[in-house]
């Protein structure tokens, strides 16, 4: 199965690992995975901010580099999205909106494509240690994606997985919302952090990196020892 | 009488400009709506079961639920107006209550014993509300029962105030069996059926469920904050 | 026209509020409590989805057709003997209610709860007319003696303690007794008793306004509405103007959906339709009834991308989710409408002057939408309003619309984006200890004030796969 990685701008400058354990993932899998050079992102900080002009150059842009891709799939449940939404955004092009809407049915999150189109529940991961899971809000209800990282997750021999408390509440990243509306933001992030050390864990997983980045920051300033980890390395993890 | 009616047309016109169209004031039809999940509320329940239905929400609503026939339902009025510390009483003029044997209760027998009886009667005017005031329990009839949320629908009008159930703090509902739908649904459609035949409706339908209450000081259920603090509901199970 | 409530700007009143221990207690178990009861519910009831369109579906049908119905409406009432009066504004209809105030001379008017009155500033207009008006919802009560304003729709001091509640009473009522919450409602019950057998004028809100009887539906768990309107001879009722169903049948789904969402109750205690004024010979019951509809700024709305807030049944159960409202509270909202239901509505009624950022707080979680039982598309009509505020309204920040437009070229030219993604790591080399930026130049200012950052990697992912054994790209 060809598998084209979408794999977003925060992993490719500044979470590489994400990007490398998903590749050797999809291949341990049995997919070949290859990687379509122009992609650069999805647009969402602009767009998200209400700039939509500006960023459909971005998006055209993303439209063209996946032109051939049979599959295209992505370790983020937001970046995911985003590409869902194209259409919508295109719908009075009638040139684009075509594109945008082929793109969007053939993008898939990880973990969905994993379980929902190679039909994997247990992809042989081996991972010792305790650990809880934050469901990303964008991932969980604007993608709709809910049971395929917990089903995969529960087939990881040898992990604890712990419910996290007040899972429903969102993290405070937001993309520019974490740094436009920063006490708001912080007053989330706390909360999340609270909650994930009431688990005990050692790990905190995540499917997006932009949660995983905020989480694991505000973690990381305070010296707690918990280790964030996405999904993606979590999955890839055999010994 | 017709009531006055003031600057509607320049109002409606606004309106439908904004809607990019002109006024409408005839030929829209309800539309046949794709879901009805409303209809499939206890649709299959049997009498029985409804009102085991009622008396388990009963618990929920604190509200106090007996069971009893007609023959006995005069010692059962009694007995809870006995239980809520006696007189004095305000029921409708009714003749449901002749109907169900409480007529000497009423007449005779309250008198006897010195508990004051308040027959709401139209002829009394403003009297009635003073009366009522000044009540202990009242008692009225109910004329639909909806057992999924444990309500009494009262048709109040004539000789049947609708301030009367509110300002004693005590109220106790007569429920015949055969006033038990599944839920509002039923209640709606009932109405709706009167008026097609061209009843008029009664200027006051209450759907009262359970007593008086408020969440407002810091989220703490209290009971009567301005109608009654207490509720009985008497099923009268023969009938 | 004011919806608008405190002082200074959005900024400085989270600020204050985050430091309001109490308050945020509050609302953290507010919302605890009240998105189980909502959850529990709608899952006893069962289909809840489908509840849910059905009542998209009821509101869309109204909206579409909202001139249709309001002269339905109007008809019916009118034919029961009660005048309807039409208010393009605010001031038209507080004028029109002082008008009857006046006219009956009435010295003291009860109310029940109604956002729209407040809305108008109706109270402020009566005593102007020299009318004592006096609250009789326990919560809105509360508030009018401390005269504070309401910090969520439905449980309006949700932001108060018995324990400052009861020293209000105690200071301007004169109330003795302990601050628990009985004994100060048997005091409230005693107090307002003898306010709504002595006022002249009865004033109620409308939840739901049935087209086909002329009738109009209170939903109260208290029972204040029924009775401000069946002792008073006289009985306003204001609505505002979206908030109408076309039949009995549609009114049942609605207050469905309304009490499970708002309170987690299958109904609240007193569910009541009046339909006109008291019938001949009735003994209670208003002998004049006037139903107040009022515009205010929602037919700007109507055909405009926004359309679909006017569903909103006023439930309040977007407020009781949002992760943002559960730590600023009501009252950073700066208006009565607060919470995700305020921030899309408040820049609507109020102006984007006034409310340029309330559509940016918010992490577009779309906790609000799911939780909407007549789905609203909350997160979206925000995106919505940052989208106006950009590009019609042009209030953001200059400095923003730069780096914007740079971000834009930058993600759609693969030169730029090459030239800015391997310069990242050596530009931010200076910041960085440890493979981490702990004090993060411009933009990355604000984010690492209280987290870490990661550095930008040497090697960049695309490079690694470029670079990896039979590396495969296209």
């Amino acid at each position: 199965m060809k598998v084209s990685l979408f794999v977003t701008c925060l992993v490719d400058l500044f979470k590489t690992n994400v990007g490398k354990a998903t590749v050797e993932l999809l291949e341990h899998l049995g997919c070949e995975v290859d990687f379509p050079e122009s992609q650069i992102c999805c647009g969402q900080p602009s767009y998200n901010s209400g700039y939509v002009e500006e960023t459909k150059d971005a998006m055209k842009h993303m439209i063209k580099t996946f032109e051939h891709s049979e599959y295209v799939v992505a370790p983020s449940g937001s970046c995911a999205f985003m590409f869902k939404e194209y259409p919508h955004i295109f719908k009075d092009d009638p040139i684009w909106e075509p594109k945008a809407r082929e793109l969007a049915d053939k993008t898939y999150e990880l973990t969905q494509f994993i379980v929902e189109v190679l039909g994997v529940e247990d992809v042989g991961a081996k991972m010792e240690g305790k650990a809880t899971y934050h469901t990303s809000c964008h991932m969980t209800r604007l993608l709709g994606v809910k049971e395929a990282p917990i089903k995969l997750l529960r087939n990881v021999k040898g992990l604890e997985f712990t419910p996290l408390p007040g899972a429903h509440l969102c993290c405070g990243f937001g993309g520019t919302f974490s740094v436009k509306m920063g006490p708001i933001s912080e007053q989330m992030v706390d909360e999340k952090v609270s909650n994930v050390e009431s688990t005990g864990a050692d790990y905190l997983i995540s499917a997006d990196c932009g949660c995983l980045m905020n989480i694991g920051g505000r973690m990381e300033r305070q010296g707690k020892p918990i280790r964030v980890m996405h999904i993606a390395e979590v999955l890839n993890h055999r010994g | 009488m017709t009531g006055m009616i003031q600057n509607r047309t320049s109002f409606l016109k606004n309106i439908a400009e904004k809607l990019g169209r002109n006024p409408i004031t005839k030929g829209v039809h309800r539309p046949s709506y794709k879901h009805t999940p409303q209809y499939e509320v206890l649709k299959t329940a049997t009498r029985d079961e409804l009102v085991s239905v009622l008396a388990s929400q009963c618990s929920n609503i604190h509200v106090q639920l007996m069971e009893t026939t007609a023959d006995h339902l005069a010692e059962q009025v009694k007995a809870a107006v006995r239980s809520y510390g006696g007189g004095p009483v305000s029921v409708w003029k009714d003749e449901r209550y002749a109907e169900y044997g409480l007529t000497d209760l009423v007449e005779k027998e309250w008198p006897h014993e010195q508990t004051l009886v308040h027959v709401w009667n139209d002829d009394l005017g403003e009297e009635n509300i003073r009366l009522s005031e000044k009540a202990n329990v009242s008692i009225v009839f109910s004329d639909i029962t909806l057992a999924e949320s444990g309500t009494v629908v009262l048709f109040t009008g004539k000789n049947k105030g609708r301030s009367m159930t509110l300002l004693p703090k005590h109220f106790i509902a007569l429920i015949p069996q055969s006033t038990l739908v599944p839920r509002m649904t039923q209640a709606a459609q009932i109405i709706r059926e009167k008026i097609k035949k061209g009843e008029a409706i009664p200027s006051c339908i209450q759907f009262i469920t359970g007593p008086s209450n408020s969440a407002d000081i810091e989220l703490s259920t209290v009971y009567g904050v301005h109608g009654p603090v207490k509720a009985t509901y008497i099923v009268i199970s023969d009938r | 026209m004011s919806i608008k409530i405190g002082v200074g700007d959005f900024k400085e009143r989270v600020h204050e509020e985050l430091n309001n221990e109490f308050m945020r207690g509050a609302v953290r178990g507010a919302q605890e409590r009240l998105r189980i009861k909502r959850l529990d519910e709608a899952e006893q009831l069962g289909n809840w989805e489908e509840w849910r369109s059905l009542g998209e579906e009821i509101r869309q049908h109204v909206l579409n057709h909202l001139d249709y119905y309001l002269y339905e409406l109007s008809e019916n009432v009118a034919k029961r003997g009660g005048h309807v009066f039409f208010a393009r504004t605010s001031e038209e209809a507080s004028q029109y209610v002082k008008e009857v105030v006046q006219k009956k001379k009435a010295k003291k008017v009860v109310k029940s709860k109604s956002m729209v009155t407040e809305e108008i500033n109706l109270n402020s207009y009566l005593e102007e007319a020299g009318c004592e008006v006096i609250e009789t919802d326990l919560g809105e009560y509360i508030l009018q003696v401390d005269e504070d304003h309401p910090s969520h729709i439905v449980a309006p001091a949700l932001h108060k303690n018995k324990n400052q509640i009861r020293e209000v009473f105690k200071e301007k009522l004169h109330y003795s007794n302990t601050e628990k919450p009985e004994e100060i409602t048997a005091f409230v019950r005693k107090h307002l008793r003898n306010e709504f057998l002595t006022a002249d004028v009865g004033i109620t809100g409308c939840n739901f306004a049935i087209a086909e009887t002329g009738s109009i539906t209170l939903v109260t768990n208290e029972g204040n509405a029924d009775l401000v309107m069946s002792i008073p001879k006289t009985h306003i009722a204001v609505m505002g103007m979206e908030r109408i169903v076309p039949t009995f049948e549609e009114m049942e789904v609605l207050v469905s959906l309304l009490c499970r969402s708002a309170v987690g109750h299958k109904l609240t205690s007193y569910v009541t339709a009046i339909t006109g004024p008291r019938e001949e010979g009735e003994a209670d019951g208003p002998e004049e009834f006037h139903l107040v509809i009022v515009d205010n700024g929602r037919s700007d709305i109507l055909g405009t991308e926004f359309q679909p807030v006017l569903q909103c049944i006023r439930c309040a159960a977007c407020i009781n989710v949002c992760p943002v409202y559960r730590h600023i509270g009501g009252h950073s909202y700066g208006s009565i409408y607060p919470g995700p239901i305020g921030a899309v509505l408040s820049p609507l009624l109020g102006g984007y002057e006034e409310y340029k950022e309330l559509p940016y707080a918010s992490s577009l979680c779309g906790a609000c939408t799911e939780a909407c039982p007549v789905k609203i598309p909350l997160h979206e009509l925000l995106l919505k309003h940052r989208q106006v505020i950009v590009e019609r309204e042009g209030k953001a920040p200059f400095s923003e619309k730069i780096m914007m437009k740079a971000f834009g070229l930058g993600a759609s030219s693969d030169m730029l984006y090459g030239l800015g993604s391997r310069a990242a790591h050596s530009a931010l080399k200076p910041f960085t200890k440890n493979a981490r930026i702990s004090k993060g130049p411009g933009p990355l200012k604000a984010w690492t004030k209280i987290r870490e950052f990661p550095a930008p990697e040497k090697e960049r992912f695309r490079d690694w796969f470029k670079n990896r054994e039979g590396g495969k790209q296209s």
